[in-house]
């Protein structure tokens, strides 16, 4: 078997490789231990890789690269890859890389935000946007600016569902300053991808393909096999 | 002036500096390692000079600051100390690469600082050519990356001193350096204090810097030789000719990638898809990095160079 891991700040992946098939398991960034079972991992990725026993690490850059190869079994123009306190754009055709960690608009840590302020479970907010037809305009670029700007919507007559829709399409502007024009596909990863209006919002501001592996929040971790493997191969 | 501190900017000529009796102290060099944070900045190098003069945290008698042709950040910045009392002049690269017109400049800059005395241009010339052999044996491994690029980038203002200068170079020990890529490092210097190091961590050894280059490769023995020698820093010409002085070094010195380091709020920046182009035409992968305030590398900055080596190991 085959052990890749991703340790990121919220959570830790693991992808297993066996015969072939890949499984995988997702937990808490402090259980990142039990993701292994005593064994060191073939290969280690994300913010934490350094502190994990592993053959060989590898940054997050290039196991978006080979994860999403594998799972989408194509090659895309652009990755985004949001995840809980940082997003990233790797521009794969220009070997580009764009980070913003310096604030959180723009990161799954402002969705939380607000789906907290909502009352509402983080993975509800994609069935909510799905549910309304017009969006209010949310221009805010801050976190704390756009909560205030929600309220105010809220009483403007706005329903949940439409504030929502709206929100996630400023949060979709906010990544697509990051995205470089000449993007046509676009692979979306992280945690966040499982979001269905964060996806939706996306395909209509950049105006282009966005492509969302089945599992988006292992590709890293998959990368991490992917990538072992062909170090070993080659 | 004899016995001056000149504070300069790159490239104003040192062995002019030198032979007119004054030292020469290029003030770029005191930037990546600055804790000064200046309030009003475009460009972080200018600024941080700026302040260090305007805070006297260091003194120089006159300031020379290269005017035209290069770079206009510093221009504003060198005009602000001037107007606090600092003397400055200002040195002006031709645009059009006339050896007439440099000659003017370079006579107009001894004048502003004393008399001219040619034996020490001998001197400044034999330790260029001396930092050219030292370039040499960094591209072939035969030295670290940092120590070639200090050895390089000092050559600015010869570490305040020939003398001084003369004694790093002949302490330069041999050594064998084990490193997996060979790089080009285009554009501006970076204001990472451990630029060098991170790379070579990375196992990328800088076999081409760019702008130090400029400083070791233009010398002269008399005024109308460093006329004729400056008149063609890439920098203040035409990005043709600079294209195509790279174009040659890169193959010359067998560059597998290069980095580009680019300052925010640097027209320099602008270039970046003309460096890129040369580099696709080339064939060799190109990343580039924008930096700001200087210090040691930042962990972004750290995590895009370690992808780009791992890119390049993929490709070997
Ligand atoms: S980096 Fe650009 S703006 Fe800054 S001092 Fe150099 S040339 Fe001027």
């Amino acid at each position: 078997m085959i052990v890749g891991v991703d340790v990121g700040s919220r959570t830790a992946k693991a992808a297993y490789l066996e015969d072939g098939e890949y499984s995988f398991r997702v937990v808490e960034t402090a259980k990142w231990r039990t993701l292994l079972g005593g064994r060191a991992a073939e290969a280690a990725t994300g913010y934490f890789r350094k502190h994990v026993p592993a053959e060989l690490r590898v940054t997050e850059i290039t196991t978006a690269i080979h994860g999403t190869r594998r799972l989408l079994g194509e090659v895309v123009d652009v990755i985004v890859d949001i995840g809980g306190q940082d997003t990233k754009v790797i521009d794969v055709r220009e070997n580009g890389f764009r980070m913003n960690d310096k604030c959180s608009a723009g990161t799954g840590a402002f969705l939380e935000l607000i789906a907290k302020q909502f009352g509402v479970a983080l993975e509800e907010l994609g069935g909510l946007h799905l549910l309304a037809t017009r969006a209010p305009e949310i221009n805010s670029t801050c976190s704390v600016f756009a909560q205030s700007e929600v309220v105010s919507r809220l009483v403007e007559g706005y329903s949940v569902e439409e504030v929502v829709r709206g929100v996630h399409l400023a949060f979709a502007r906010r990544i697509a300053q990051m995205v470089p024009e000449h993007a046509q596909k676009v692979a979306l990863i992280g945690g966040v991808a499982r979001n269905s209006g964060v996806v939706e919002a996306l395909r209509e501001v950049l105006g282009a393909e966005v492509l969302v592996p089945e599992e988006p929040q292992v590709v890293n971790a998959v990368g991490a096999v992917e990538y072992y493997l062909r170090r070993k191969s080659g | 002036m004899k016995g001056r501190r000149i504070g300069i900017t790159a490239l104003v000529p040192p062995e002019v500096v030198y032979a007119c009796g004054c030292r020469a102290l290029d003030l770029n060099n005191l930037v990546p390692e600055s804790m000064v944070r200046p309030e009003d900045k475009l460009c972080a190098w200018s600024a941080v000079w700026r302040e260090l003069l305007l805070r006297r945290e260091v003194e120089v008698d006159a300031l020379v600051v290269v005017a035209g042709g290069d770079c206009y950040t510093s221009l504003v910045d060198a005009q602000r100390v001037e107007l606090a009392g600092i003397p400055a002049h200002h040195f002006i690269y031709p645009f059009s690469g006339d050896i007439r017109l440099m000659r003017e400049q370079v006579e107009a800059l001894a004048e502003f600082l004393g008399e001219l005395e040619h034996e020490v241009m001998d001197e400044v010339a034999e330790l260029k050519a001396m930092a050219l052999r030292v370039h040499e044996m960094r591209s072939r491994g035969e030295l670290g990356s940092r120590d070639g690029f200090l050895i390089e980038v000092s050559a600015s203002d010869l570490m305040g001193s020939p003398a001084r200068y003369r004694e790093a170079l002949e302490n330069l020990g041999e050594v064998d350096v084990s490193y997996e890529h060979r790089i080009a490092l285009l554009g501006v210097p970076p204001i990472y204090s451990d630029f060098h190091e991170v790379l070579a961590e990375l196992g990328m050894h800088v076999v081409f810097d760019e702008m130090p280059y400029e400083f070791i490769r233009h010398t002269g023995r008399s005024m109308a030789e460093v006329a004729r020698s400056y008149a063609r820093y890439t920098f203040a010409l035409h990005l043709r000719r600079r294209l195509e002085f790279l174009r040659k070094q890169l193959r010359r010195h067998r560059a597998e990638a290069a980095v580009h380091f680019h300052q925010y709020a640097c027209h320099h920046s602008l270039e970046e898809p003309l460096l890129r182009g040369l580099c696709r035409e080339l064939r060799i992968p190109y990343l580039s990095i924008e930096a700001d305030l200087p210090g040691r590398t930042p962990e972004q900055v750290r995590l895009r160079l370690e992808a780009f080596a791992e890119r390049l190991g993929e490709e070997s």
